[in-house]
């Protein structure tokens, strides 16, 4: 699964802190999702959409291998 | 996050302050075989093998007297241990989560592994010694590991 976080992040003009306080997990989460090193769960997911007024297929996409 | 099984995360500091005097004092009573004649006390045993120690018969639920300095150090460590590794982390989350149960996977393998090669190359009082060890390496490879992976978490 790919994600935009860091481009939506940026036109929200937020860092990774400020993110992750929103939506109460920790820096090293954003990091790793913006990194694709994790796939966030639903619930996280949506609270992220939430945050950019975005829905959540704005925000990750399946890859061909998901 | 709501976690199961975790203890609140200001009792981590409280699990280092006590595993750091209780591994020394762990290692210093297993290498210099320190038992100070104040701390043997009469302990209430489940089954006593008088045989190998002693010409005593053995016996099921007597009390002997023993020296309980490696019973204070194991208990110490084991307890802080517990509490070091198994109180929330500072920002506790989902991806937090997944390190720990991936580090505790990963320990596991590594304390089983470690035990299969105490069985197959260490006999006799070695093999004893070496268990001695082994009872507190999942919890150790753990903190370590887990510990680790979080700090590389942090500067990826």
């Amino acid at each position: 699964m790919k994600n935009n976080l860091k481009v939506e992040r940026a036109i929200k003009n937020l860092t990774q802190e400020d993110l992750a306080k929103l939506i109460g997990v920790s820096r090293q989460t954003i990091n790793a999702m913006e990194k694709n090193k994790y796939v966030p769960s639903t619930v996280l997911s949506l609270k992220i959409g939430k945050v950019f007024g975005k829905s959540v297929e704005d925000v990750f996409f399946l890859e061909e291998t998901d | 996050m709501k976690t199961k099984f975790l203890l609140p995360q200001k009792y981590k500091k409280i699990g280092w302050i006590f595993l750091i005097p209780a591994a020394v004092l762990g290692l210093f009573t297993i290498f210099t075989n320190f038992e100070p004649e104040f701390l043997k006390l009469p302990m209430l045993t489940i089954f006593s093998d008088g045989a190998i120690m002693s010409n005593e018969e053995s016996t099921y639920f007597s009390v002997i007297r023993t020296n309980v300095a490696n019973e204070i150090a194991g208990i110490l460590f084991l307890l802080s241990a517990m509490v070091v590794a198994f109180s929330e982390a500072k920002s506790e989350d989902e991806f937090i989560a997944k390190i720990r149960m991936e580090s505790l996977v990963w320990s596991t393998y590594i304390h089983f592994g470690i035990l299969l090669f105490g069985m197959l190359f260490l006999f006799d009082l070695e093999f004893f010694t070496f268990m001695i060890f082994n009872m507190f390496t999942l919890l150790v490879v753990f903190i370590i590991k887990f510990n680790l992976s979080l700090y590389k978490s942090k500067r990826l």
